[in-house]
């Protein structure tokens, strides 16, 4: 239970539908020449209606990455965002030090093909667990049926994510570190291997293999 | 006029110095605008206009002198860069211009490096100790005293003095480590000692072979390193010219845990001295400024050490009384965070070896950043630098 630290919950996630979310960054105001009719009628809405209070995690400095914090969010629990944090920074460190080791030990030739960014090999090898569309169970004359669906973003997203932590979780060795089950996992993924991509190979073959229920979705 | 003279004179002399790097046999490695590489050559020529500047470990020295001496971190980014690269620092040039001029006929000095929490003391001993090993001095490294105060697994009671505690592990492991350093004089150092009634050695014996008994014999492992410092401490004065002159540096990181408390419990559970243990009592002898023909280079150390508070840096806050009245006299060498060049090269170096990879740390206004999150603090800035 993190009961140490002593944040006061500010923001709900319950707020009236025209509260709009805080834009951090600090490249959000662009001069008004530039701006087209729509995004002129969305500033003036932004002068005058109430805005959500900004969570604690984010930040204006441009090294805020919202998928980043996502994740970090996923892989919380009991509400320790320090500790999921820590890993998060440990897993990308990982990633960096495997791959400039690389980079240092190969020849000239090869240096330019190795990925040494740990947020781009992150934010490859989460796009290349994604699945592009999902099973839903339908219920049709008694008997439910696995059928072909189409996912919206943020349901890719959520399942690439949960597929990556629960691997990580459940079928590695249990005296290796969260951070290095993640890294080694993660670039696995960056390269097309691993679990989590196989997982979503298996995913799509159901799908294809059911192929003659799509019918039965009526939305 | 005088201005673009000066500049060109300047110029010359900066092409001068590199054309003597370039031209050193045993010189390797790039030489960079910010690189000095050249090991042998550039210890002499490390002076005041190199601060900032970072100068290569070799491979083998680093495997030879620090089996065991060197933060973990460093050691972490010596095999992810594929190359050991410290920055010569103020405070390291300080001690080794003092090493330069004392007088070896003379009680050795102690020198004591302190400053706040990562803030560079180990590495600042670090190249002072590689100055020592690249001038052919004895070289007797304690890493980390602290771990010979905590954590010790197996304390058994002493064989040959009633009120002491040996610690057989960390003991062999020191001398392993001993003998990896110093291999090229366990040949030349004669001795002769007696051990338990049963066993003794003769004298005019090696030094090695005293070395490979302690490190066989894990139960006397603590008697053989007391043994081995007390000669070396006679010998190091002893033949000034010919064969068997040797110079010793003793370097101590930790300093303060040979005078605080332990963490060790004895078997009817009460707590344990520093006195009683062997080890930390030898280490203490050595401390004592009555011998000759060495140097005594020390760095005290808050992260490791025992109830003590986080904001202790100074000497006499670390030390307490007993340890500061033991150590005095001593030079004091104060340690701070970078100042902006040192920064700047800190930040130079990362972006030549690929480590900073995030696009804006890569810009102005990152790198303002990375100075407002770290204050300039090396460790900060090193573990700012290692997810970004």
């Amino acid at each position: 239970m993190c009961v140490s630290l002593s944040l006061c919950l500010v923001r709900w996630s319950r707020y009236n539908p025209y509260y709009l979310d805080p834009d951090p960054s600090k490249d959000a105001r662009v001069p008004e020449s530039e701006l087209s009719p729509e995004e002129k009628e969305l500033q003036e809405l932004k002068t005058v209606s109430p805005i959500k209070a900004a969570l604690s995690s984010d930040t204006s400095s441009a090294f805020n990455d919202p998928l980043i914090s996502k994740f970090i969010n996923m892989m919380m629990q009991d509400g320790n965002k320090i500790l999921a944090r820590g890993i998060m920074t440990q897993t990308l460190e990982t990633i960096k030090r495997k791959q400039v080791e690389k980079y240092h030990k190969s020849p000239a030739a090869k240096r330019e093909e190795i990925e040494c960014n740990p947020y781009t090999v992150f934010h490859q090898a989460l796009e290349n667990c994604k699945p592009i569309i999902g099973l839903a169970s339908v219920q049709k004359g008694g008997k439910s049926y696995q059928v072909p669906v189409p996912l919206t973003d943020n349901r890719r997203r959520f399942l690439a994510m949960k597929w990556l932590i629960t691997e990580c979780r459940d079928n590695k060795h249990r005296r290796t570190h969260m951070y290095e089950k993640l890294s080694q996992e993660l670039l696995a993924a960056f390269a097309n291997e691993g679990n989590v991509v196989k997982r979503k190979h298996d995913l799509h073959k159901m799908a294809e293999a059911n192929r003659a229920y799509a019918h039965y979705r009526w939305w | 006029f005088a201005k673009k003279i000066k500049i060109v004179s300047i110029t010359f002399h900066y092409i001068n110095i590199y054309k003597k790097l370039s031209k050193c046999k045993i010189c390797y490695g790039n030489l960079t605008t910010f690189n000095l590489s050249c090991p042998f050559l550039s210890q002499t020529y490390h002076s005041e206009r190199h601060t900032g500047q970072y100068y290569t470990l070799p491979a083998a020295h680093i495997q030879k002198l620090f089996p065991h001496g060197l933060p973990p971190r460093f050691q972490l980014q010596i095999k992810t860069f594929n190359e050991g690269c410290v920055m010569v620092r103020p405070p390291a040039l300080e001690l080794i211009s003092y090493l330069k001029k004392a007088d070896y006929s003379k009680p050795p000095l102690r020198y004591i490096l302190y400053g706040d929490v990562g803030t560079g003391k180990t590495m600042c001993l670090s190249h002072a100790l590689h100055y020592c090993y690249t001038q052919g001095w004895l070289i007797v490294h304690i890493s980390d005293a602290h771990l010979w105060v905590k954590n010790c697994k197996e304390l058994l009671p002493s064989s040959s003095r009633p009120s002491r505690f040996d610690q057989p592990i960390q003991a062999s492991q020191w001398l392993k480590n001993f003998k990896i350093t110093n291999e090229r004089f366990l040949s030349k150092v004669q001795l002769g000692y007696v051990w338990t009634k049963r066993e003794r050695t003769e004298k005019g014996q090696p030094l090695g072979e005293l070395v490979d008994q302690g490190v066989n014999r894990m139960k006397s492992s603590s008697d053989v390193v007391g043994a081995v410092l007390r000669e070396l401490r006679l010998q190091a004065g002893g033949a000034t010219e010919g064969e068997g002159a040797f110079k010793l540096a003793v370097a101590v990181d930790g300093l303060n845990a040979l005078w605080g408390k332990t963490s060790l419990k004895k078997e009817d559970r009460t707590m344990c001295e520093p006195e009683e243990l062997t080890l930390i009592h030898n280490v203490r002898k050595m401390m004592k400024n009555n011998w000759s023909g060495g140097a005594i280079l020390t760095a005290l150390s808050q992260t490791g050490s025992l109830f003590k508070p986080q904001s202790a840096y100074l000497p006499s806050e670390l030390l307490g009384e007993e340890g500061f009245d033991n150590m005095e006299p001593f030079v004091p060498v104060s340690v701070s965070n970078y100042n902006e060049k040192e920064f700047e090269s800190c930040y130079l170096y990362y972006l030549d070896r690929n480590w900073l990879q995030h696009s804006h740390s890569r810009s102005e206004e990152g790198k303002k950043e990375l100075i407002f999150l770290s204050n300039k603090n090396p460790s900060i800035l090193e573990r700012l630098c290692a997810f970004l």
